[in-house]
């Protein structure tokens, strides 16, 4: 400590021109300190360097101008909000639950057919008319609920075999989102949690709750569906379009929370800087949980405590400079 | 045979004077063809190999490219050392070869070997190649791209300095590179959202692959048709935006995708490592200009400012080229400190022997051989190519009071003689017995004068560079002098020089003029002396123990630093700072320069652009401070007053080291030791950790050492990485291999270059990188997708492991070997005790680990190296000196009195520097040396005229204090024009003069107590070291 006070004061005479004599004096008073006491705040040299000599090791003292003009930004610890979130990439899909396969139920030639892909269908409405083989009547095939017609395989003149669908119709009033969720994130994720799902090119935005998340993973993609219900009465949602969905995992409270950018590591630990009465120190602290821009802290600060929360690079950088020469060795 | 000479010359005078005339105009011809140097260059001889590796890491830089260079240059013949550094992305390797090799043969090895390096370097990890064929005084210019219209942007202004700027002036001859930095370098960019690929299935390598596979030209021979060929040519480069835009990536069911659909394509700037901003509000576009080896940069940046001013026509209105460093201006200072010196130097020896002649004509005679033997140098210099600059027109400026003395002894021994001869005797018959009398003495000691330079041309390293020009140009004008003296002075004399009509008898034989009332002070004092001659030899013995007691009290340094006229400002901010960061810090600086009322610019560097001059990692920056003309300075008016005013001024800057420095200096530091401060304490060893420990430790302990100042350990630490770690278990399970992952990271994160868009002749890289928002932190990065074999996507997090740790910022390595330097300036005492007391003190007080080893460089260790090769070779001159006396005395006795001087001198020399508080330096070495022969030359001419004397029949007493009166002129002149010559090099205070002052302290000073000594202490002690007998034997002797 006594080398640091040294230097820094030998910088600072330095500066102001003192030269040879003033560090020769500095050097006696250094050699008288070393034998003498270990503390520093006794320790003076010439009244107008006060505040350059009550520099304690660790500790950066910068006046209000510097703060402004190098940028550091205060703030007072408290409590705050931290919002987890995970994107994943989803597609959209028919909803599953709203969805009609109509199938002819007698064998036989197609001899109209009255809607197609797109056509908006109610419950009853006849789709098309088939003549059945058996008996060579032509009977009606109706939609069995309301919707929109979604696929269509049957033309007139065909003889629809088997189980075949001829028309899909699907209720497109809502869709589903799957998303898919991989494995490093299926502790996140729980039915219930609110997902923001965008598309590309700001098409849409929209928000939903996972309501369902499958109870396997897929053995290709080793990802599981998390599925969100979407109101889709615009129409904007196609069922094919690829989205994003963001999932938030997490929001919650906690006492003390601190922007990322007021978090640096210092040899070795993460520490936040702190305004004392004497200037900044290096505050360690123990970050719990984080999101990409907040982060909690659950030890070292205190609430009311200022500390600063943008620039404190310099700080640091301030405190390291102090190292170059001094070391870390004592 | 001098008698012989001199009778030709006389006999063939108007021979005589056409051969002067003939020197003479040679000698103007040859001045005017000398290239003009600021300094002597002093950058080591060496080649340097710099591998450029894009984003990879110090470690990996020195296991993959820095070892295998260094590895092949070993036993290269002529190499004294190795010495690289593995830096963030650049691998720089230092090889040194033995002074004196030639370039272009040591640079041709070092290509040979690097063939053999990049087959041990892997594919991607970039190619080693030679930096420019130059030296640390090469970078002559430096300029920025000012844009009035403030509408270019930076990625245009840095085209126009890429294709326009820097392609005209490499075309300058000896230019041999401009070097930009600044601005972006353009690219065209693709850029990636991860959820488009995942819509489309394509991964980033398809994708790479395919932008590669659709841009390119080909030739397919030609055809014939009708007798006639048709060379066919097939087109198919991307020369537009659009042209990238619609490559297409992807064909689903005949549906094309294309790139645009998959990416946002457009111009962007390169990933920089530097740049430069100016007075603390804009960011510009700058180059420097590297002149070639062995050119004159006189003239090369003239001929670049001829070409700017072409250039300036051809570019955009309103782009205009700014020089905002010329080594132009310290060229024409130096030369111009030395020249007034010259001049000033001219006048006042003209005006001594004006004085002491009581004539014109005569004082003509001996004024016109400064001109002859500065002349005749000239010719001389131009024969060796050696170069006018500080130290060898220093040289002329040293000489300039010797040259005269040769021509003085002997006109004013033709002068005396003149004014007593017998009238009927003719005139060149007096004029001949006045030059046998003298001729012989003073070829002697003027050749003792051009010996005693001979240590001078033994220096090695930057000693000798820098000090051999000017033992080169001294002892080439003394040779003109000599010259001057046996062929020119005689027959000048005989057509100047008139005998006296009436020789009345009252002033026959008297002195006349200053020398009169001189020779009233002096014959009772000597009288006084020679009568009791124990008194004189105490007076000899008390100045001796003077200098002994001062002695020890010298400082000692290498070389006063030479002020160059332009100030630089270095910071050194933390290691881990980003160049966002470090841009903005520099800037607050400028902004806080710039209030001082003399600095009229600021123009940083920070970090480096194109490799080839500097090699700074991104937290370091260079400020040229630009000053307004120093007539307007109110703080100060040298230009360290007002870099001590700067200082104070800018005060603390919180996060950041500042350091003082000049160019050139910085510069040729930088290659000599790698590092920039007087004193390099390097430690060697394996463990970076155990170093870095070290390290610090040796710092403090030194940092305590009275008299450290800016002590710094190297910042091999503190460079903050993430460090991905692929699971080979996780990737086994989809089966994806490890290069996939690698070229995901790659891609994605830093960005894969795919192919190139011409321009014209202008091309640019296409670069295939993720949007920022999807790499800007761990969590984003773990989020990139990696597409498996199977199809699946899977994120990077899922593949890979992540850690912040701190890892090394550099890795410097020398001979091998890894080591860590120690920074020190010392402030305010000599480094010579300083290293001794730092020594001591680590030797106590740090306990190195087994395998690691400390070593001392810096200036410090050339003075050490100087300090050997002087032991050895300045009792060697001495020797020869004295093996010269012999042969010219044939007396052991006269010789030693004659060596008697130098003692004597140095004392005078060793108070001068004491009184003046200068140290002991190589330049006052030099000064001690010129003394040597100095000193000699007064004590021969008076020991051989007492000879004569005494041989004549005058008693030792008689022959003591007439001899002593008669020469008091001949001595008194000789020191005087040398003194004085000498004295407007103490008093300047223009660039170079720090390093001429010490010399001519010394000379002076040596001048003082050799001239006392002469003209009291030799006559008074003659008695004991006579060579003849006194009268009575004379008879035997000549007979013998």
């Amino acid at each position: 400590m006594n080398k640091l006070v040294l230097l820094l004061t030998m910088f600072f005479l330095l500066g102001t021109g003192y030269g040879v004599k003033a560090q020769d004096d500095h050097d006696d008073h250094d050699d008288h300190n070393e034998t003498v006491s270990t503390t520093h705040d006794d320790h003076k040299e010439g009244e107008e360097h006060a505040d350059e000599d009550e520099h304690k090791e660790g500790i950066v003292r910068l006046s209000t101008a510097e703060m402004v003009e190098f940028g550091i930004v205060l703030d007072t610890a408290g409590p705050g909000k931290i919002r987890n979130e995970i994107v994943v990439p989803g597609e959209i899909a028919v909803n599953g639950d709203r969805i009609a396969h109509i199938v002819p139920r007698f064998s036989g030639v197609v001899k109209k057919v009255l809607k197609r892909i797109g056509d908006n269908v109610r419950t009853g409405d006849v789709l098309a008319v088939v003549e059945s083989n058996a008996g060579l009547t032509p009977y009606d095939v109706t939609a069995l609920m309301d919707g929109t017609v979604i696929d269509k395989q049957i033309n007139v003149g065909e003889v629809p075999q088997g189980d075949t669908p001829a028309f899909i119709i699907a209720d497109l009033d809502t869709v589903w989102v799957n998303l898919n969720i991989y494995q490093m994130h299926l502790t996140d994720v729980h039915t219930g949690q609110l997902a923001a799902i965008t598309s590309d090119h700001g098409i849409s935005y929209a928000t939903g709750k996972i309501s369902y998340i499958s109870p396997v993973v897929d053995e290709h993609t080793r990802t599981a569906t998390a599925r969100v219900v979407l109101d889709n009465s615009s129409g904007k949602w196609y069922p094919g379009l690829l989205v994003e969905g963001r999932i938030a995992t997490d929001l919650y409270t906690a006492p003390i929370v601190v922007p990322k950018t007021a978090l640096f590591n210092l040899d070795d630990a993460d520490v936040v800087f702190v305004l004392t009465d004497e200037g900044f120190v290096a505050q360690p602290v123990r970050i719990g949980r984080t999101n990409h821009v907040n982060a909690e802290i659950i030890e070292g600060l205190q609430e009311g405590q200022v500390y600063a929360s943008d620039g404190g690079f310099t700080i640091k950088a301030e405190m390291q400079k102090e190292s170059f020469g001094d070391g870390h060795a004592h | 045979m001098l008698e012989k000479l001199n009778d030709f010359a006389l006999k063939n005078r108007l021979l005589i004077i056409v051969f002067g005339v003939i020197i003479i105009a040679g000698g103007y011809y040859s001045y005017k063809q000398l290239p003009i140097d600021a300094f002597p260059d002093v950058s080591p001889n060496l080649v340097q190999v710099f591998t450029e590796t894009e984003g990879l890491a110090p470690e990996e830089i020195e296991k993959y490219v820095t070892y295998p260079v260094e590895t092949a240059m070993n036993g290269l013949p002529g190499v004294t050392k190795i010495r690289s550094v593995s830096n963030f992305g650049l691998s720089v390797v230092n090889i040194y070869f033995e002074d004196g090799m030639n370039i272009y043969f040591t640079r041709r090895l070092v290509g040979e070997r690097l063939q053999e390096a990049r087959s041990q370097i892997p594919e991607g990890f970039g190619e080693p190649k030679m930096g420019p064929i130059s030296t640390g005084m090469g970078l002559v210019l430096f300029y920025y791209l000012e844009d009035t219209t403030g509408t270019y942007s930076l990625s245009e202004l840095r085209s126009i300095q890429d294709w326009v700027v820097k392609f005209n002036l490499q075309t300058v001859p000896g230019v041999t590179e401009v070097l930009g930095i600044g601005g972006y370098e353009k690219q065209y960019h693709v850029i990636l959202h991860p959820e488009r690929l995942l819509r489309y299935n394509i991964s980033l390598q398809e994708l790479i692959e395919t932008l590669e596979t659709n841009n390119l030209n080909v030739g397919a021979q030609f055809l014939e048709r009708n007798a006639e060929e048709y060379i066919v040519r097939s087109v198919g480069l991307v020369t537009t935006l659009d042209d990238i835009k619609n490559i297409v990536v992807k064909t689903e069911d005949g549906t094309p995708i294309y790139l645009s659909q998959v990416a946002e394509v457009k111009p962007g700037g390169a990933i920089r490592r530097g740049l430069q901003t100016r007075n603390g509000i804009s960011e510009v576009v700058s180059g420097q200009v590297v002149k070639l080896y062995g050119t004159n940069s006189s003239t090369v940046i003239g001929r670049v400012e001829q070409k700017m001013a072409e250039i300036n026509k051809m570019l955009p209105d309103g782009i205009r080229i700014v020089p905002y460093y010329e080594q132009k201006s310290l060229v024409t200072a130096a030369v111009a400190t030395v020249t007034n010196a010259l001049i000033f130097g001219i006048f006042l020896v003209v005006v001594v022997l004006l004085l002491f002649m009581g004539g014109i004509r005569p004082s003509l005679v001996v004024a016109l051989a400064i001109p002859f033997s500065v002349l005749f140098a000239a010719i001389l210099m131009r024969r060796i190519d050696l170069s006018a600059n500080l130290m060898s027109l220093g040289g002329l400026a040293i000489a300039i009071g010797m040259l005269v003395d040769g021509t003085i002894v002997i006109v004013e021994n033709i002068e005396r003689k003149l004014r007593k001869a017998d009238p009927s005797e003719p005139k060149l018959h007096v004029i001949a017995r006045a030059c046998r009398e003298v001729a012989r003495p003073i070829v002697f000691a003027i050749t003792i004068i051009i010996v005693v330079f001979i240590p001078l041309f033994t220096l090695q390293g930057v000693e000798g560079k820098t000090f051999r020009p000017l033992a080169y140009t001294v002892a080439f004008a003394m040779l003109g002098s000599l010259l001057f003296a046996v062929f020119m002075a005689p027959v000048l004399s005989s057509f100047f020089m008139k005998r006296r009509k009436n020789v009345s008898a009252k002033d026959d034989g008297k002195e006349r003029g200053l020398i009169k009332w001189l020779l009233v002070l002096y014959q009772p004092i000597i009288r006084f002396f020679v009568k009791r001659r124990w008194l004189a030899i105490s007076l000899a013995v008390v100045l001796m123990l003077i200098g002994g007691a001062i002695f020890p009290r010298l400082g000692s340094e290498f070389t006063p630093s030479l002020k160059e006229g332009t100030i630089v400002l270095r910071l050194t901010m933390a290691p881990s700072i980003a160049l966002t960061e470090s841009t903005r810090i520099a800037q607050i600086v400028e902004r806080r320069l710039m209030k001082i009322e003399e600095v009229t610019s600021v123009v940083t560097r920070i970090g480096r652009g194109e490799v080839g001059a500097h090699t700074d990692p991104v937290n370091s920056a260079e400020m040229y401070i630009l000053l307004k003309d120093p007539k307007e300075w109110t703080h100060g008016s040298t230009q360290d007053e007002l870099q001590d005013y700067i200082r104070d001024q800018l005060g603390e800057i919180p996060g950041v080291l500042t350091n003082f420095t000049q160019p050139i200096e910085m510069t040729v530091d930088e290659l000599l030791e790698g590092v920039r401060a007087e004193l390099a304490i390097k430690l060697f060893g394996d463990d970076l950790t155990v170093l870095k420990e070290q390290a610090d430790r040796i710092a403090a302990v030194v940092g305590k050492v009275r008299g450290a100042a800016d002590v710094q350990a190297d910042q091999i630490s503190g460079t903050p990485q993430l460090l991905i770690r692929v699971d080979r278990q996780a990737i086994a399970r989809y089966g994806i291999d490890v290069e996939n992952v690698q070229r995901t990271i790659q891609a994605a994160i830093g960005g894969t270059v795919a192919g190139q868009l011409f321009e014209g002749l202008r091309r640019y890289d296409i670069l295939v990188r993720y949007h920022k928002e999807h790499r800007s932190t761990p969590e984003q990065i773990g989020d990139v997708l990696v597409k498996a074999p199977s199809g699946a996507w899977v994120p990077l997090e899922q593949l890979v492991t992540m850690r912040e740790i701190i890892g090394p910022r550099q890795i410097t390595r020398e001979d091998n070997q890894r080591f860590i330097t120690i920074q020190c300036n010392v402030v305010g005492r000599d480094i010579g005790s300083f290293v001794k007391e730092a020594q001591a003190a680590i030797d106590e007080q740090v306990d190195l680990p087994p395998g690691y080893l400390v070593t001392w460089g810096g200036q410090f260790r050339l003075q050490q190296e100087a300090n050997k090769r002087f032991a050895i070779v300045i009792p060697a001159t001495l020797l020869l000196v004295f093996l010269m006396l012999y042969s010219s005395f044939n007396s052991l006795k006269n010789s030693l009195l004659i060596l008697l001087n130098i003692p004597l001198a140095l004392v005078g020399g060793i108070v001068g520097l004491w009184l003046t508080g200068e140290n002991l330096s190589v330049p006052a070495s030099v000064g001690f040396i010129a003394l040597f022969g100095i000193a000699l030359e007064n004590g021969m001419v008076l020991v051989t005229y007492l000879n004569q004397l005494v041989r004549d029949g005058h008693s030792y007493n008689e022959a003591s204090v007439t001899g002593a009166s008669l020469r008091l002129r001949a001595v008194l002149m000789t020191a005087m024009t040398t003194g004085l010559g000498l004295s407007p090099l103490i008093f300047s205070t223009g660039v170079g003069s720090e390093v001429q002052r010490p010399l001519a302290i010394v000379v002076v000073g040596g001048l003082i107590t050799s001239t006392i000594l002469t003209l009291l202490v030799i006559p008074s002690v003659y008695r004991w070291f006579a060579k003849y007998p006194e009268a009575a034997q004379i008879r035997v002797e000549n007979k013998e």
